[in-house]
């Protein structure tokens, strides 16, 4: 018998390989829609009948150590919990959606649907590996679909795009390679065991006699490999060129879910390491986090592509996961810490729907006028009214407009980092109007004001975009709402990180 | 009995000679003779040192290179003849597609 | 008496004041998704859901005011402990809970006519009950953060129905403003949240961490709290403050208001006169314990309105667009009411029932005036200029009797509603002035100042419009409004020129809002106890007047605010009536004054030319390039370095046998010469 994750793991490698065998666009689309809508099925099955196992606080734990390779220590060991489960589910929802997104795809449609398929594989692979190589071996594999999702079906830089891509994350994940082969030979000489478990390494990595040297690389080396994903700026480079050319399915699964990865790397492996770490790494890490807040308004006022706009706001929406992780960790009281801790996991999966919205209106844009620079376009209100109102309810969500999903995350974040992080919140919070800023001067330019006639005759948004779009709103619309169901369970979660010593709290600005 | 020194001294001569000839020579013929005495002079090695420790196992394992090196020999004369046909030249130093 | 109404009053509305928040909510979905096939195409279920919030609001009334069922607060756990959504139904929030429902129903009759038609009627009634619904939600909130909420959804539809037409750039970008102009107040209002959730979770508060009640508990062991090295309220109060400029516009940040007018008049009349740019007000007013308490805040508070009223009221003179000239009214009757409000450190509790009952008579008349110009805009395709109307009464006797009782409300013409509420206004700030040495004496001097202004500016609006000849083809033949428009002005008119008589002089509305923060509150729990504003008012170091013990003032304070109103009108009446002043030796470009003027004092020049055109744009083009050409710069030099060394090494490679074969022969040579060096074998 197996468990769930295996269950969906399995359905989407078979789903890929039928797909691959299809030879026109109805098959693939339908074996792809198919087996990642059985996938989503499982994940919402798995989110109804969550319950954690109080001992290693995880559920639909499968495997053990140690139990695939066991002579040097690797094993199938998969499991989730509060901030796992949900990753799951945002990668199934957007990239089940992001199939019947892609509805009328028609260029090597049986490749393009499997590649989407093996995407959201390898996606669920990271966000449920509890052994290290399984997790290495999936956060490298991620690589791969996207590489040539975004290298042939990509727009006029695609090469340049699509190796920069890979080779810029995969620089980064090498280093944090590193600092995983540190932390498993360390662990190895201290106490005799050398196991890739993930659960066993981090509960012992906290007591190993290790030089500051060697704890410092690690820390910082796994910390690296992490916030190059998110990114952070200044390692954010990658970024906006990937997205510009990635067909768009591609974009919403790359800034929806596969950036996630990065914070997902902070939640699952920095933090239980951080007694470990110098104090210099959390300033370090709220830094690049604010830095990144601050940037990306600025450097999305500048852009003339929709597509590249939207991109630089995910820089910045990252960057608050950034600034929470880092002020939960420092010393202040409980409730706030665990509320800008929560507050993090939930910036997560919110923004992963935002802009998945975001990204779908930039396609529908692009697939109805032929051009995204902004300059260009202008007035589609009066072609396309529904699809206004799915692109104006995008942009404010993103701008944090209060009732949708990102205002939650981000007032937690807020509320909970001001005692320990005063100035950073300060900063991070005069940022906001510039963020409005770039965020209504896209939309005035684009949908409002008079028709721009050389468009020519545009057609209404299709169905199936209009369906995922909408799908998509009214989610993170009832999650602003009614953020409990995840938000409690990542409650859960941060509050078992945050007291049980997992995280020890290092100096910070009383107040 | 002709002492172990001067086989090997042979041998060395033979070797040198070989390499000597694969650094300088361009003609392809001329190449494969000098890589044959190449292995010939490890061969010889190889006989000199059995006879000198009294196991035969060197003897067979120099019949057993003589043996490749026939093949060897065959595969390589074949792929001059087909670089004659093709190019009607079989001058190695012309023959540098695969440079950068 | 009838069974019927016997059963009504035993119904306790309090319990259901979540539904005056839902219901407009659910009629903003039905509006939005099947409304376009309904009645008249669109409006029904707005105006039905408004008037269903309308009953419930008027229960509560009933409840609190006639019955005295007490004040009742109720809250459901959020999305973390101690953060909740809840519901107050005290003297504060039904003011503006009654003023809002009632308005908003008569703004929403009007729209059935002014919008009758515009084809995309289903969208602008599903965004005003949107507006309506989150303005109930702003006006019950018991705490910050669910304010907040609200406060961001009034300015959200208000963006979108400044907007409405959106394919004229000029609304779109007045859209823009006006959400970004909020957006500079409400971030720092969002900040001053988090410091007050940060310092009341340090007090070990754990449930209702920021509702107001809980706050006001807590007042005294926050007063000790010190953020960046001032007082935390200080702090908070002064960032409270910035998001009430901005929304209610005060100076700076009230650039967005006369832009705003590009919107619909309805609009106008409801979210940037009557309801939503009085949230500000409101803000204040329901902190009001938080800013006593906090040193300095309420002195910042009183000058910040003080200026604006005067300053906008200045701007009001040189206007010609009829709607503009309303809405800098607007801007300066704001300022009355945040003066007052600051006025509060010394009269206390009763500021908070001044600046209420100024709001409300506000509402009433500033949206009458705000739907008269609607009608003239209706009745001349669209005429805003006053220079070119003229004459109109004839046309539109409607419409002009009722701008009238609307501009003598306005000027405080005796015994209409801005009489009783904003003459007491100027004398309360007077006792506030003698308790604070000679700088207290300047916002009450704006204030009196404000006055001559507002006079003039408002009968040089209606005998520009009204009288004389007409100056245009358009005004020659207006045609009146129809009823559903017309109904509202009249029911309008008189609540702006009754709305004093009816409340005694607004003495009943005064004592019914004076018990709002020192009476108990009830709640599911338990009882919130009534506050005693006097201790509050000692952790700010502000001293209050005992009750009942005003000082004295000389009648010639009193009336002064009347002879200036009257001078004002007389201005006014000599310059416009039939034109017997010649004003075009002032009026003209070389006067500086006038150049002043009308360039609103360069504020729009400095924020859109100077500070978002040249400086922001400035920075972002210089930041692109930071992006573009230094980091990814690194990252392609990087690159390139990788590549170039390839291309440098490769020609190691030449191709040629002999060169590999010597390699190898001289490698394997140079192995065997390196172990032996090394002592290998």
């Amino acid at each position: 018998m197996i468990g769930p994750i295996s269950a969906i793991m399995l359905t989407l490698v078979v789903g890929a390989i039928i797909t691959l065998l299809t030879n026109s666009t109805a098959q693939a689309r339908a074996v792809a829609i198919v087996s990642s809508f059985i996938a989503l099925a499982i994940s919402i099955w798995m989110f109804l009948t969550y319950e954690l196992n109080p001992v290693t606080h995880l559920a639909f734990e499968e495997g053990s150590a140690n139990n695939w390779i066991s002579s040097i220590g690797i094993g199938y060991h998969v499991g989730v919990d509060g901030i796992g489960l949900p990753m799951v589910l945002l990668a199934t929802i957007v990239c089940a959606l992001g199939t019947v997104y892609s509805w009328s795809e028609s260029k090597r449609p049986n490749q393009f649907f499997a590649l989407v398929l093996l995407m959201d594989l390898t996606l669920i692979g990271v966000f449920v590996s509890l052994d290290f190589f399984m997790f290495y071996v999936f956060w490298e594999l991620t690589l791969l679909p996207m590489f040539f999702l975004i290298g042939v079906w990509g727009g006029p830089r695609k090469d340049y795009s699509a190796i920069k891509f890979l080779i810029y994350t995969h620089i980064a994940s090498v280093i944090m390679m590193l600092g995983i082969f540190a932390m498993y030979y360390y662990n190895g000489i201290n106490t005799g065991v050398y196991t890739f478990d993930m659960m066993t390494l981090l509960h012992s990595y906290p007591t190993l006699p290790i030089s500051s040297f060697w704890k410092n690389f690690i820390f910082g080396a796994l910390m690296f490999g992490f916030i190059v994903k998110m990114p952070s700026v200044p390692f954010h480079t990658w970024l906006p060129d990937a997205h510009v050319e990635a067909p768009t399915v591609g974009s919403i699964i790359l800034a929806g879910v596969l950036l996630k990865m990065g914070g997902y790397g902070l939640f699952r492996v920095l933090l239980p390491m951080i007694p470990n770490a110098s104090p210099y790494f959390i300033y370090a890490l709220a830094l690049f986090g604010l830095v990144s807040i601050i940037y990306s308004p600025f450097a999305a006022l500048a852009q003339k592509d929709i597509k590249k706009l939207v991109a630089f706001s995910s820089i910045g929406h990252m960057g608050f996961i950034s600034l929470g992780v880092a002020a939960s960790v420092a010393a202040g009281l409980e409730g706030p810490r665990i509320l800008a801790h929560t507050g993090a996991m939930f910036q997560m999966f919110s923004h992963g729907i935002i802009t998945a919205v975001l990204f779908g209106s930039c396609g529908v844009i692009e697939h109805h006028t032929h051009t995204r620079i902004i300059d260009d376009l202008g007035g589609l209100t009066k072609k396309m009214p529904k699809f206004a109102i799915l692109m104006v309810a995008g942009f404010f969500a993103s701008l944090g407009l209060p009732l949708c999903s990102g205002f939650v995350a981000e007032f937690s974040i807020l509320g909970g980092s001001f005692q320990t992080l005063p100035i950073f919140v300060a900063l991070a919070a005069v940022t906001i109007p510039f963020t409005a800023g770039y965020h209504l001067w896209a939309v005035q330019r684009t949908l409002w004001g008079p028709y721009n006639e050389y468009l020519g005759d545009i057609k209404e948004i299709k169905w199936y975009e209009f369906a995922t779009l909408a799908i998509w709103t009214i989610l993170f619309i009832v999650l602003g709402i009614y953020p409990q169901p995840i938000f409690n369970m990542m409650q859960d979660t941060a509050t078992y990180f945050i007291t049980s010593g997992n995280i020890l709290p290092i100096g910070g600005i009383p107040i | 009995m002709i002492p172990l020194t001067y086989y090997l001294l042979l041998a060395g001569a033979l070797f040198t000679i070989g390499a000597y000839g694969i650094m300088t020579l361009s003609n392809g013929i001329r190449l494969l003779m000098c890589i044959e005495l190449m292995l010939n002079s490890a061969n010889m090695n190889l006989i000199a040192f059995s006879t000198h420790i009294n196991d035969a196992s060197g003897q067979v394992f120099a019949l057993f290179s003589i043996a490749l090196a026939a093949a060897e020999a065959a595969v390589g004369f074949a792929i001059i003849l087909m670089i004659y046909r093709w190019r009607a030249e079989i001058d190695i130093e012309n023959m540098n597609l695969l440079r950068w | 008496m009838d069974p019927t109404l016997t059963a009504i009053t035993t119904i306790d509305f309090r319990m259901y004041a979540h539904w005056i928040v839902l219901l407009p909510m659910i009629g903003f979905l039905l509006e939005l998704l099947i409304g376009q096939y309904t009645w008249r195409k669109g409006g029904m279920f707005a105006n039905l859901s408004i008037f269903g919030s309308m009953v419930i609001s008027y229960g509560c009334l009933y409840n609190v005011y006639v019955q005295h069922l007490g004040f009742w607060e109720y809250s459901w756990d959020w999305f973390y402990p101690g953060i909740v959504a809840g519901f107050t139904v005290d003297p504060l929030s039904l003011a503006m809970l009654c003023m809002v429902s009632f308005i908003s129903f008569l703004i929403h009759i009007y729209a059935i006519g002014y919008m009758g038609h515009d084809c995309a009627k289903h969208v602008y009634f599903a965004e005003t009950a949107l507006f309506t619904g989150s303005m109930f939600g702003l006006v019950l909130a018991n705490n910050l953060l669910q304010l907040f909420i609200f406060w961001e959804m009034v300015g959200l539809c208000s963006y979108l129905l400044i907007g409405f037409w959106w394919h004229k750039p000029e609304a779109a970008a007045a859209g823009k403003k006006a959400w970004m102009s909020c957006a500079v107040g409400d971030c720092l209002f969002l900040l001053g949240i988090a410091i007050m959730y940060t310092i009341m979770a340090k007090h070990g508060v754990t449930t209702e961490v920021i509702s107001f009640n809980q706050i006001f508990q807590h007042l005294e062991v926050l007063s000790s709290s010190v953020v960046f090295g001032i007082p935390a309220l200080t702090i908070i109060c002064i960032l409270f403050m910035c998001g009430v400029l901005g929304k209610s516009a005060g100076f700076p940040l009230h650039v967005w208001i006369p832009d705003a007018m590009e919107g619909p008049t309805t609009v106008s009349a409801l979210i940037h006169a009557a309801t939503m740019v009085t949230a500000g007000v409101y803000l204040i007013a329901r902190a009001f314990p938080i800013f006593l308490a906090a040193p300095h805040a309420l002195a910042v508070v009183g000058f910040f309105g003080a200026f604006t009223a005067l300053y906008a009221s200045t701007l009001g003179l040189v206007v010609n667009d009829l709607k503009r000239i309303f809405a800098y009214s607007t801007i300066s009757q704001l300022g009355y009411m945040i003066t007052i409000l600051g006025c509060g450190a010394v009269i206390g509790v009763a500021a908070v029932a001044l600046a209420l009952f100024h709001l409300v008579a506000h509402a009433f008349f500033k949206a009458l005036l705000f739907l008269t110009s609607g009608s003239v805009l209706h009745g001349t395709s669209n005429t805003r200029d006053i220079k070119e109307m003229g004459g109109l009464l004839k046309g539109m006797p409607w419409t002009g009797w009722t701008m009238l009782a609307g501009a003598l409300a306005l000027i405080a013409f005796p015994f209409t509603a801005g009489y009783y509420s904003k003459d007491r206004i100027i004398e309360e700030a007077y006792v506030y002035a003698t308790g604070h040495g000679s700088l207290g004496y300047l916002p009450w001097l704006f204030l009196v100042l404000g006055v001559i202004l507002t006079a003039t500016y408002t009968f040089r609006a209606w005998y520009l419009a009204m009288t004389g000849e007409p100056r245009s083809y358009l005004a020659v033949h207006p045609h009146e409004c129809d009823w559903w428009m017309r109904t509202p002005l009249v029911i309008l008119a008189i609540f702006a020129l009754g709305l004093g008589l009816f409340t005694k002089g607004g003495t009943l509305f005064w004592h019914f809002l004076e018990e709002t923060f020192v009476t108990a509150t009830n709640t599911v729990s338990g009882i919130y106890p009534g506050i005693d504003l006097h201790e509050i008012a000692t952790l700010g170091g502000n001293h209050l007047l005992e009750h009942g013990h005003a000082a004295e003032i000389s009648p010639a304070v009193i009336y002064l605010p009347f002879f200036l109103m009257v001078a004002g009108l007389a201005i006014a009446t000599g310059a416009y009536y039939r034109n017997r002043v010649d004003m075009s030796k002032y009026i003209k470009k070389e006067n500086p004054l006038y150049q002043l003027l009308w360039n609103k004092y360069y504020m729009d020049y400095l924020f859109k030319d100077i500070l978002a055109e040249k400086i922001i744009m400035t920075v972002f083009t210089f930041w692109d390039v930071l992006d573009r050409y230094v980091i990814d710069g690194v990252v392609n030099l990087m690159s390139w370095i990788t590549i170039s060394t390839g291309q440098v090494s490769r020609k190691i490679q030449t191709g040629v046998v002999q060169n590999y074969a010597t390699a190898v022969i001289f490698g394997v040579s140079l192995l065997v010469i390196l172990v032996k060096l090394l002592g290998g074998v």
